[in-house]
């Protein structure tokens, strides 16, 4: 079947204790692994090794983001799609990031190293598998369950969009469209989520942000209150989307990383038709409650 | 047991026929009454007549507040205080006001209006007192409020106002914002157990800064959100949570330019509560506790 979800983020980021000490504390994910340069961590609810790793280096940004496909023969399958398209694709072997077992690796046509892990090491969640408690207790921070999708910036969203449709087997749920006719952002799902990885006009290689899932309106404003003790700087929100009709708050990590906390939309099944929104109504589109888009959130990213 | 709640608002509209059809369409009050230049309203949970009168005139704001005692007795124990305290008092005829019983009316220290009644018509919510079948009645449009909550009104000397609302009127003090110099520059004041049932911040006497009506919980928040972005309603802050109070809110504004609010949360104060004082440096957090920052709009416009 392919790629299933976003499996994990990889963190460009300067200040790697200052940037480890936000994601344990005032995120509240799980710090499972450690080397001198990288940090390992995870989501309560996930089962798989880690979904962000932050990584030393002197800028900030996205080194890369991995989808975890559901069979080995998936590796094989979009290895011959990538290379017939022109990729120069490389096969990463067990263990050669911790926890992940067989990969392949490339560059997409937007600039972005991105992997396909078929096996990840299984950690388990922070609750039995027989007879579990719905949530772990006394976890700090926003603890989201789990990572929800990536967004990023790429020159021409119509070929990527392709590329991320035809070789990848993207499914369309939404797109922004510009009045003369071409893609300005798209919304693409392999989770019957309304998106998995984003794209919107922008340079090459850009992040705009990684997303958390948290489960309802309420943890989102639960979420409000713990940036805001933190001092933490809120681009947008609490708001929703026009797109995807979720729900949503926007931040920078310490670092200058954008982040999102996200819940809402709807159940997209592969035979739901893409809902198209015309430049004119972006500012509903992207922000439905305020009907417009600050400045910082068209222009930062990392 | 002197005053109840915030009984009514008069506001003053410049287009009648535009207010009341966004007062009943996206707000989502129910229209009780017309005159040719008067329209009342109520929430869906209000007993009362009205909570809301909506009167032609050519500038928006604020005509009169009028809050509800308990008794009859009330109204004549605060009519003397008034006195003493040099307050020109006039004596209101039951029917005076539209459905309203016998009353005082006044002008506060900060260039208010204000009504004192003990008895209005009841007209019921819009479910049955006996067995109501539901706890919410079906088909409301809007917003749909269960009932208006508190005012926000402006003053030059926020100081002075107080005095007079906590000293003759017995408004208790739940939190203040203070100055460097330790001058209030907002107050918030209960009489119902609530975070506030009138506040006063720093600006021009007599202005009217909102209206609030109260929500259940901040999924209505939400909801209400979605519905103002539907109607193309002009959002002037949230959803988001206030600092003081600890409500949850949204700001927005009729289509003439009076400010509306929509809140919820906050705590249960009781008469021996100690108030919380928020400084001028964490102002913004006071306000608005997410965003930590107060727009420019917030601060200087009103009616």
């Amino acid at each position: 079947m392919g790629i299933f979800r976003l499996g994990h983020v990889d963190i460009r980021v300067p200040d790697l204790e200052l940037a480890t000490a936000y994601y344990t504390e005032v995120l509240g994910l799980l710090e499972v692994a450690r080397e001198p340069d990288r940090v390992y961590l995870k989501c309560w609810d996930e089962h798989d090794h880690h979904s962000v790793v932050l990584r030393y280096a002197p800028r900030y940004g996205l080194d890369h983001a991995m989808y975890k496909v559901d069979a080995a023969d998936d590796l094989d399958v979009y290895e011959r799609r990538l290379t017939d398209y022109g990729c120069t694709v490389r096969r990463m072997s067990p263990g050669e990031e911790p926890g992940m077992g067989e990969g392949i690796r490339f560059e997409s046509p937007t600039g972005h190293q991105l992997e396909l892990v078929h096996r990840v090491d299984k950690v388990g969640n922070l609750l039995p598998k027989t007879n579990p408690p719905p949530a772990p207790l006394s976890l700090p921070g926003i603890h989201p369950p789990r990572i929800d999708h990536v967004f990023l910036t790429c020159e021409d969203v119509d070929g990527a969009t392709d590329f991320f449709m035809d070789i990848l087997d993207f499914r369309l749920t939404e797109q922004l469209m510009a009045s003369d006719g071409h893609r300005l952002g798209s919304w693409l799902e392999r989770s019957h989520s309304p998106h998995d990885l984003a794209l919107i006009t922008g340079p090459q290689g850009g992040l705009h942000h990684f997303a958390f899932w948290l489960d309802d309106w309420n943890a989102v404003r639960a979420a409000a209150d713990i940036l805001a003790y933190h001092g933490v700087r809120i681009d947008m929100g609490p708001t929703r989307h026009g797109i995807t009709r979720g729900y949503t708050i926007y931040f920078f990590d310490p670092v200058g990383n954008r982040n999102e906390v996200f819940t809402g939309g709807y159940w997209h099944d592969p035979d739901a038709e893409p809902i198209t929104w015309t430049e004119d109504q972006m500012g509903k589109a992207i922000f439905y409650y305020e009907g417009a888009i600050n400045e910082e959130f068209l222009a930062v990213h990392s | 047991m002197g005053i109840l709640r915030l009984g009514h608002v008069d506001v003053r509209v410049p287009d009648l026929d535009l207010a009341t059809a966004y007062y009943t369409n996206v707000m989502g009050m129910v229209e009780v009454g017309r005159e040719v230049d008067k329209v009342y309203l109520k929430c869906w949970d209000e007993q009362d007549h009205h909570s809301v009168v909506l009167r032609y005139h050519p500038r928006p704001g604020l005509d009169h507040m009028s809050f509800k005692v308990e008794s009859e007795d009330d109204l004549a124990d605060l009519e003397g205080r008034l006195e003493r305290a040099g307050a020109m008092v006039q004596r209101l005829a039951v029917g005076e006001e539209r459905a309203v019983g016998q009353g005082l009316r006044f002008e506060t220290p900060s260039g208010h209006v204000m009504e004192l009644y003990a008895k209005a018509d009841r007209v019921g919510s819009l479910l049955p007192a006996v067995n109501p079948a539901q706890p919410r009645p079906d088909g409301l449009a809007g917003i749909a409020p269960p009932r208006i909550d508190h005012l926000l009104v402006t003053a030059e000397e926020v100081g002075d106002a107080t005095r007079f609302y906590m000293d003759v009127l017995g408004f208790r003090l739940t939190e203040q914002l203070l100055d460097g110099d330790g001058h209030q520059l907002g107050v918030w004041m209960e009489r119902s157990h609530t975070p506030h049932d009138l506040a006063v911040v720093t600006g021009p006497n007599g202005g009217l800064h909102h209206w609030a009506y109260w929500l259940d919980d901040w999924d209505e928040i939400r909801r209400a959100a979605d519905t103002l972005a539907y109607h193309d309603i002009s959002i002037d802050v949230g959803p988001t949570r206030h600092g003081i109070t600890r409500g949850e809110t949204i700001y927005f504004f009729d289509p003439l330019g009076n400010r509306n609010e929509v809140f919820t949360g906050g705590y249960k104060p009781d008469p021996d509560w100690d108030v919380i004082t928020w400084t001028e440096d964490q102002m913004g957090r006071g306000i608005f506790y997410w965003e930590d920052a107060i727009n420019e709009r917030f601060l200087t416009l009103h009616t």
